[in-house]
């Protein structure tokens, strides 16, 4: 079987996401974009909070929200599957037993490009700082575990933007463990359990989480990662990010401003 | 995006369930309406036409491909000569250029059949003229896929030996 790819490319411009030294911009899409919206020059700000099930994510970017509400930015979250176009659709999938790895990909995909284009997009134009909680990368690390062609998925997903930040909670997977069963268990799907690697789930989650952190580790560098040790407590953890985030906003603001200073 | 992605998802089901394991077991598969239909569409709608080509790329490859071509006020004609209300996405409504759900489906399907021509050129579609006769454009199209097909008896003969 042939696959139907392109013959004649109609232009020359870069199609997949860049590699690591192949220019990515923060702000600006990663790969060929959507055309129809131009998004340079948009005042907003990304931030995503990337890693795997049960590193403190939510924990960390509600704290965040806060503080950046306290000091005065306007917030909004985003947060994956949490559409309102493919929620429904995505947890009955789910509950069946028809998803395949190539449905799996293109689901979370719509629904990535749902809230790209109804929340994100918006919310950069009006000068929000977005927090995205996962971003593309769970996509690319979940697909990677499941044996999907990663050249293919760096170009499906070539309409996202660059985050501004990307905050990669790491952690190793024994630590991990004893996270989660201490606060609900594990469950099917964190455990990859669709990938039938055995009947024991504690085996299951250990290989699959593993996967998945190595998976992580592997496009660190080439998505800018700043890695911060999720072994640590909450607040060590917010500590660090915030002094990222204001290093980052402070100056940022002082150039979009220079009015305010007297 | 989302209703290109859409369509891919619900094709890549279908290509996986439908379209592959037919063809694993030596059958012909009919398609009506295949990848290049989101090619013309999604273009038109103003998705980048690399990126939608790419994201088919797990497609399989048609053995043919049958364009049935007619110019658009030909189309109008038919739909509403059986009084078919037009869709609202069928009609590109979605995209704003006329309230007029007429004038709107002739701008947009005007412009999605000058991407099928760019599409028959580039992956070799066989055009069949769809303005003639029903008779006219079937005995092209028969002519078409036995030129293409072998076309093998495949009954069963008594001499072969069922093997398990």
């Amino acid at each position: 079987m042939t696959s139907l790819s392109p013959s004649d490319p109609i232009d020359g411009a870069p199609g997949a996401i860049e590699g690591a030294n192949g220019g990515i911009q923060p702000g600006r899409y990663y790969g060929r974009g959507i055309p129809y919206l131009p998004i340079n020059g948009y005042p907003g700000k990304l931030i995503a909070v990337e890693g795997t099930d049960g590193v403190g994510r939510s924990t960390q970017i509600q704290l965040l929200r806060e503080w950046l509400e306290v000091k005065g930015y306007g917030v909004i979250e985003t947060g994956w599957t949490r559409s309102p176009l493919m929620q429904p659709t995505i947890e009955l999938a789910k509950s069946s037993n028809t998803l395949n790895k190539l449905t799996f990909v293109l689901l979370y995909a719509t629904d990535f490009a749902d809230r790209l284009e109804k929340e994100v997009i918006p919310a950069l134009k009006a000068g929000f700082v977005v927090l995205s909680d996962r971003y593309i990368f769970t996509a690319l690390a979940r697909a990677g575990v499941r044996g999907v062609d990663r050249a293919w998925l760096r170009s499906v997903y070539g309409f996202a933007i660059a985050p501004h930040l990307v905050f990669y909670l790491n952690v190793d997977v024994k630590t991990l463990i004893r996270r989660v069963l201490e606060a609900r268990g594990m469950d099917f799907w964190e455990s990859g359990m669709d990938l039938k690697t055995g009947d024991d789930i504690y085996e299951s989650f250990r290989s699959y989480q593993s996967k998945l952190l190595k998976e992580y580790a592997s496009m660190a560098d080439e998505f800018h990662f700043r890695k911060v040790d999720a072994r640590r407590s909450v607040d060590r953890i917010q500590d660090e990010l915030r002094k990222q985030v204001e290093a980052f906003l402070e100056p940022a603001e002082k150039l979009a401003e220079p009015a305010l200073v007297r | 995006m989302t209703f290109s992605l859409l369509h891919a998802t619900d094709f890549a089901d279908r290509l996986l369930y439908k379209i592959i394991p037919p063809l694993k077991a030596g059958m012909i598969v009919l398609a009506d309406r295949y990848a290049y239909t989101a090619f013309a569409r999604d273009a038109t709608r103003g998705v980048d036409r690399t990126w939608v080509r790419e994201l088919y790329s797990f497609a399989v490859r048609p053995d043919l491909t049958l364009y049935f071509r007619v110019p658009i006020e030909m189309s109008l004609d038919r739909l509403m000569a059986r009084r078919v209300k037009l869709k609202f996405y069928e009609a590109g409504m979605d995209l704003g250029w006329s309230s007029n759900p007429v004038e709107s489906f002739r701008l947009f399907q005007g412009k999605v059949l000058d991407e099928y021509d760019r599409i028959v050129d580039e992956f070799g579609l066989e055009v069949v003229n769809a303005a003639g006769s029903i008779t006219e454009q079937q005995r092209l199209v028969r002519g078409l896929i036995s030129r293409h097909l072998q076309v093998t008896d495949t009954e069963i003969s008594d001499d072969e030996p069922l093997t398990i």
